[in-house]
């Protein structure tokens, strides 16, 4: 043990105790580093977008032009795309609910900061409850309840019988599955994000104090730590994208006429 | 038959509703069977529930997602 250093403290590896994090003043005040990112986070996008719209030229600026690439990758490459003639409506809500998660979910990487809220299960689940009326609210109007759930659970050109099992495959699949998967999804990749890099950086932080040999497989240990938050950033990205996309899809499926 | 109304074209989201009907399929009909086992103390409805969610599920895939 001599050549690998000193053996002294155990390593405890990352758990999900880290990420239930300390009430800032510890007074009893319910306020915790995620929340605090949060509410960071509606300040940013806020300012971000107010920045870039303010004095709007034809020839944009390159804040406006930030600005307008956000808007406009999720007007035209998700809301369009997937919604179709009536996709303006929803604009607001899909581009809203992008840069939130983006940024919150990018929060995970930038050094000081460093914690992705969406690895707290309650953001996530917010955000899917409120994808979740938002869907159910729109084909229910559009259609009003009854034809929007025969929408859902009666597929047509099915032998009657089958609809025995298909019918509620669709109603789960729809009102349960969905909104869970959403959350779910979106939380488990930003808690393990989360905690891949805590493996590699805290890993590589014991192995280099432990010194002797230990301390030289400290550098793959970063280095792979570097990596991974290069690889963390398009996970962040992209989750946050599933989202919208999804939350899309789910409102096309609810205009969706069937005949 | 059924022409796509919307006209949209096949999505990468789409993926993710087709595991979303799998996954529904096989808890919903799955875990019917495993009340049925558990109602008449037997121990293959589990089993043949979860077959008949999963073939339900990909043939509703195919209905929604396959013809066109």
């Amino acid at each position: 043990m001599t050549v690998l250093g000193k053996a002294g403290e155990e390593f405890t590896p990352p758990s999900s105790r880290d990420f239930e994090l300390p009430e800032i003043f510890g007074d009893g005040t319910i306020l915790t580093k995620p929340m605090l990112l949060v509410l960071l986070s509606t300040v940013i996008i806020a300012v971000f977008f107010y920045a870039a719209a303010r004095r709007a030229a034809i020839v944009p600026g390159k804040l406006q032009f930030a600005g307008e690439g956000v808007y406009g990758f999720v007007r035209d490459g998700v809301a369009r795309d997937v919604i179709g003639p009536d996709f303006l409506k929803f604009v607001p809500y899909l581009v809203t609910l992008f840069s939130f998660i983006v940024v919150n979910n990018v929060f995970g990487i930038i050094p000081v900061i460093q914690f992705p809220p969406m690895s707290r299960i309650a953001f996530p689940a917010v955000l899917a409850i409120i994808s979740w009326l938002v869907f159910n609210y729109i084909g229910v109007r559009r259609k009003g309840a009854f034809r929007y759930f025969k929408d859902m659970m009666f597929p047509p050109g099915v032998p009657k019988p089958v609809y025995l099992l298909l019918a509620p495959i669709e109603f789960v699949s729809t009102v349960v599955v969905r909104p869970l998967t959403l959350a779910l999804r979106l939380f488990a990749n930003m808690f393990a994000g989360h905690l891949l890099l805590l493996v590699f950086i805290l890993g590589g932080e014991h192995l280099l104090v432990s010194g002797g040999l230990l301390a030289a497989v400290s550098i793959p240990a970063f280095l792979l730590g570097i990596v991974l938050t290069f690889f963390e950033l398009l996970v962040q990205v992209l989750q946050a994208y599933i989202f919208t996309l999804l939350t899309a899809l789910y409102i096309a499926g609810a205009l969706a006429d069937e005949h | 038959m059924s022409h796509e109304s919307s006209g949209r074209d096949a999505n990468p989201g789409d993926a993710w509703t087709v595991i979303a009907y799998l996954l529904s399929g096989l808890l919903l009909w799955g875990g019917a069977g495993m009340l049925l086992d558990r109602w008449l103390e037997t121990s293959f409805f589990v089993l043949v529930g979860m077959l008949l969610g999963g073939v339900s599920a990909i043939y509703l895939v195919y209905i929604r997602y396959g013809r066109s």
